[in-house]
């Protein structure tokens, strides 16, 4: 969860004009509610009809320890990247947050050779980066090095997954981490995050991918050091493993490393059987705490994923909708800039999770079954429920009409280059080759390109059409007068909006729209969850 | 001095030469060769060719930060500032700006900071003339009505609200309010809540600090990746070459020094970690003096990953979750910091004991030389791994330039990181971590259960 960083040239944090994004969770689910009802003007899709589960269809079975190399000699970093197809969907029942946890306490916990201690003094003189990412099926390990300690690197990087240390005393320092991560950092210091992992948690709930990445509080607490040391011999084995490897990598450095990663365990723990998820909406959860303003979430799961011929028509619809962290969005324009809402609104065709110091989502991030998503940044509480109704307003539009031509040709334009900002960094460019092993999707952004230059507004719409569905959408708001935002949805009485500032007749006139438009919720699948309980069990 | 071809046309246009011109080798401390031109207005425009086929990274700095808001009530407006520079002008209306940048497809926001406001595209190379063009029509006619201005203020009041939730943000407050009685570094940059309220109020005063600020003698162009730089400069000149203003003089109040220890405490309502701050009132980053590099080095030694702070509090007796510094480049005298997230509220006296001890040990003249050497590579290697899309490039050039207010900034800092000697650390600590000139921070959550 967290890497070693470089130091001393670091940029400090700023103020931005454009957030930040961050991992999952769950609650005890609640009781499962009736259909919710049809929304007066939501219209049901065209047939076919839309799937009441999202099944399981596996992702694809690289082989064993299968090596990725992009050898770029004139590079002096090299790159390594070992990529683990398991996450959190490996904890067992009752461990939540093992998964993370052995992941963190190989890269941070020292070898056999070396303390922990010895390990951050080894490595900082090369201002070398090792470190472990964690998510619901896929573990990264990172390593980045100057080629003048290359040799020295590679030993360490692959003695903390051959040979750890296993210590006791960096087991306990580790899960106190943590522990509050969960207690402090998602329950009570960051909304937006709280928002999404509830989201998460309400779409997925029952499902292994329910619970909070970093663990629930009791998962973590019952944890032993020997469950840990297992669990990592049973996961992260060479069945699992994909090796990706950029930079100055010459073939004696490729046949080391896979020589060295050979003495993993070849095998370990069957692959954790995924249930199909019920496609059901009109649910929601609202998280409550002490806060100055309303975060909100809202999705649903879906069988879309990379590799779907509908995947690229609409992962485009959805940037037309809202880029993440981009101001050309239709959200963005809408919520924020003409209304003043928040400082953002954006829109996700899969599961997204922003890669620190980017606006792009992280690699590696893959998924058996996705989910659809939209973000509204913390609004003030009177207008939560407004700002809500709009983002549902905006989806139903683009579902009703599609992209108008002329957004059509710049929201493409603006793909066909943005997308190659997602590939200019070597641990990138591997995230992507190894991702499109699991999804069967070679070539993945030259493929997206491709296709967005073959995209018509017609075949983006039916797409669309096929894909978007308004009335499946979940909700989860984190706020503070839960029960007045829960009387607010169950009264269904039109949500009314007041300016400071002169507003058009048309904007005024749209308003009203929004502020009456049904959403698709139902009144009896409410919950209200205290945030200090959220991800105990 | 380089001499440079100009096209009789650009002279026919009547757009100035360029009256500055230098180039700069690579070398151990910036490993790639740089070009800086100053035009006759001010305008310092720095290029860096870079492997990046096809992308460049275009960054516009201005030397203005929250250091700036010297009138009472007006906190935040460099931050609110940068929101309005994307409101339009005559000749590109609200909207039509993204248009161009979606067209192309750049990556583009911006940021502030105490110092500095910067803006950033970065995307296809194809669209950089266009993007000169754009950015220099936004940079000498920003226009936005009193509305716009209105509705951008709540999404300014949205991104504190945001930050709200952290108690980073209330503990920076805090500690800027203590610390500083009479800079304007006694505020943050998202400003105080009630001035962020009142924004609404203040379109006259928006429009004094852009003539005050957005002026090409207060502002670097930095531009690094595959571009033809004879196209760059000619775009340049033709659009930039006729910004004519000057920046103003405000006068930011001097500190004065700190004479006894001040203390604040916060009693945060939620969960979340005990916290322990001390902050030294330390000297500004200025390039004839290694002030910022040793405290760069100084930070590292401190509390870095390999300090015996670290091993200690962190490692091994584990009273606290994390330590480090909060130390950043500042133009002005800003604070040199130790901070600890403690595990518990037990951890407090311990962190604190070892902190002084720390210092102690340095003050008496006892450093480990080895380890500063560590640090030195550390910052060596670190920037060449930090160096590795044309828009890192870009954002390290812009970020050292924009502080020190020198196109060269980040070659000459890194330079002088390598030349800090054992001794700078023991004379740095004797003359500044001081008890009298030290403020504590200490933050103190809701006990468990006091929550809501």
């Amino acid at each position: 969860m967290r890497s070693l960083r470089s130091s001393s040239l670091a940029l400090l944090a700023v103020l931005s004009l454009g957030g930040c994004a961050t991992t999952s969770r769950t609650e005890a689910p609640p009781p499962a509610p009736p259909p919710p009802p049809a929304p007066a003007q939501v219209q049901a899709p065209e047939p076919p009809a839309p799937p009441t589960t999202v099944p399981a269809v596996p992702l694809q079975k690289p082989a064993p320890a299968r090596l990725i190399v992009q050898a770029n000699p004139a590079n002096p970093i090299v790159s390594f990247r070992l990529v683990f197809h398991s996450g959190s969907v490996d904890d067992p029942r009752g461990k939540e947050g093992i998964t993370s946890l052995a992941a963190t306490l190989l890269s941070e916990g020292g070898t056999q050779k070396l303390s922990s201690a010895q390990l951050l003094q080894t490595l900082f003189p090369m201002a070398a980066e090792l470190g472990s990412f964690t998510d619901k099926e896929f573990t990264v390990f990172e390593g980045r090095v100057h080629k003048d300690f290359l040799s020295p690197f590679l030993e360490l990087f692959t003695d903390v997954l051959l040979h750890p240390r296993w210590s006791p005393q960096e087991f306990e320092r580790l899960r106190a981490r943590a522990l509050s991560d969960v207690r402090n950092g998602l329950r009570s210091e960051d909304d937006e995050t709280l928002g999404k992992v509830a989201l998460d948690a309400l779409v997925f709930q029952g499902h292994p991918y329910a619970h909070f990445v970093g663990g629930t509080e009791k998962g973590l607490e019952s944890l032993t050091l020997e469950d840990v040391k297992a669990h990592a011999a049973r996961v992260f084995t060479q069945d699992r493993l994909v090796i990706g490897l950029a930079g100055a990598v010459d073939e004696a450095l490729q046949r080391d490393v896979v020589s060295r990663l050979s003495a993993l365990p070849a095998t370990g723990a069957p692959r954790v059987e995924l249930p199909p998820v019920p496609t059901q909406g009109g649910r929601a959860v609202v998280v409550q705490k002490p806060t100055l303003s309303t975060a909100v979430s809202l999705g649903y799961a879906t069988p879309l994923r990379r590799g779907d011929p509908d995947f690229f028509p609409v992962a485009f619809a959805l940037s037309y909708l809202g880029e993440h962290r981009q101001l050309a969005g239709v959200l963005f324009n809408e919520l924020r800039e003409k209304r003043g809402l928040n400082y953002g609104d954006y829109a996700y065709a899969e599961h997204f999770i922003q890669q620190p110091g980017t606006t792009y989502n992280r690699t590696n991030v893959a998924r058996t079954q996705q989910d659809i998503s939209l973000w509204i940044r913390p609004v003030v509480p009177a207008n939560g429920l407004f700002a809500t109704r709009g983002a549902v307003y905006f989806l139903d539009r683009l579902v009703k009409q599609g992209i108008p031509a002329e957004q059509f040709e710049l929201s493409r334009n603006f793909l066909l280059g943005y997308t190659r900002l997602w590939e200019q960094t070597d641990q990138r460019r591997l995230g992507y080759a190894i991702d499109a092993l699991f999804y069967g999707t070679p070539d993945y952004l030259e493929q997206y390109r491709a296709a967005l230059a073959k995209m018509t507004p017609e075949s983006v719409h039916a797409a669309v059409k096929r894909q978007l569905r308004p009335e499946a959408l979940n909700f989860a708001f984190v706020t503070q007068d839960a029960e007045g935002l829960v009387k607010q949805i169950q009264d269904s009485a039109p949500s009314t909006i007041t300016y400071a500032s002169p507003k058009s007749p048309a904007l005024l006139e749209e308003d009203k729209t929004i502020g009456a438009k049904p959403l698709p919720l139902h009144p009896d699948a409410l919950q209200v969850v205290p945030a200090r309980v959220f991800m105990e069990k | 001095m380089r001499h440079r071809f100009i096209p009789l046309l650009l002279l026919l246009l009547g757009v100035a030469l360029p009256v500055a011109a230098a180039e700069q080798a690579a070398s151990p401390f910036f490993p790639y060769p740089m070009k800086v031109d100053r035009l006759p207005n001010g305008l310092t425009v720095i290029r860096v060719p870079f492997n990046s086929p096809g992308l460049v990274a275009y960054q516009t700095v201005v030397r203005v930060g929250s250091r700036n808001e010297v009138e009472p009530g007006r906190t935040g407006f460099a931050h609110f500032f940068e929101h309005m520079m994307f409101k339009g002008t005559k000749n590109h209306p609200e909207g039509e700006r993204e248009k161009v940048i979606a067209t192309y497809g750049f990556d583009d926001n911006a940021f502030t900071t105490d110092d500095i406001t910067v803006y950033y595209s970065y995307g296809p190379t194809a669209g950089l003339l266009k993007l000169v063009e754009i950015e220099a029509d936004r940079f000498r006619h920003l226009e936005y009505s009193e509305p716009a201005f209105q509705t951008e203020a709540l999404a300014v009041l949205g991104e504190y609200h945001k930050n709200a939730a952290q108690p980073g943000l209330k503990m920076e407050e805090e500690l800027a309010r203590t610390a500083f009685t009479q800079h304007t570094y006694g505020h943050t940059t998202l400003g105080y809540y009630d001035d962020i309220k009142a924004m609404p109020q203040a379109y006259a005063y928006s429009r004094t600090f852009f003539e005050r600020w957005y002026t090409p003698d207060n502002v670097l162009l930095v531009i690094v990746g595959d571009f033809d730089d004879d196209a760059l400069m000619k775009a340049v000149n033709e659009h930039y070459g006729p910004w004519a203003s000057k920046s103003a003089t405000v006068t930011v109040p001097a500190e004065p020094s700190q004479t006894k220890e001040r203390s604040v405490h916060i009693d945060w309502p939620q969960s979340t970690q005990p916290r322990l701050v001390y902050a030294w009132h330390s000297p500004a980053a200025k390039l004839d003096t290694a002030n910022a590099a040793i405290q760069a080095v100084l930070a590292d030694y401190l509390v870095g990953p390999t300090s015996p702070l670290y091993k200690e509090l962190v490692l091994d007796k584990q009273v606290a979750q994390e330590i480090g510094s909060d130390f950043s480049l500042h133009r002005d005298p800003h604070l040199f910091s130790l901070v600890a997230v403690l595990q518990d509220e037990a951890g407090r006296a311990p962190a604190r004991t070892a902190f002084n001890a720390a210092v102690k040990e340095l003050v008496t003249g006892k450093v480990d030389a080895a380890r500063v050497e560590a640090i030195k590579s550390n910052t060596r290697y670190g920037l060449l791994m930090q160096l590795e899309t044309a828009k890192s490039v870009a954002s390290q050039l812009a970020w050292y330039a924009g502080i020190y207010g020198s196109p060269d900034a980040l070659a000459r800092h890194s330079q002088k990181v390598s030349e800090v000697k054992p001794s700078d650390l023991v004379a740095f600590a004797r003359r500044y971590l001081t008890a009298a000139n030290r403020t504590v921070l200490s933050l103190t959550p809701a006990p468990a259960g006091g929550q809501k």
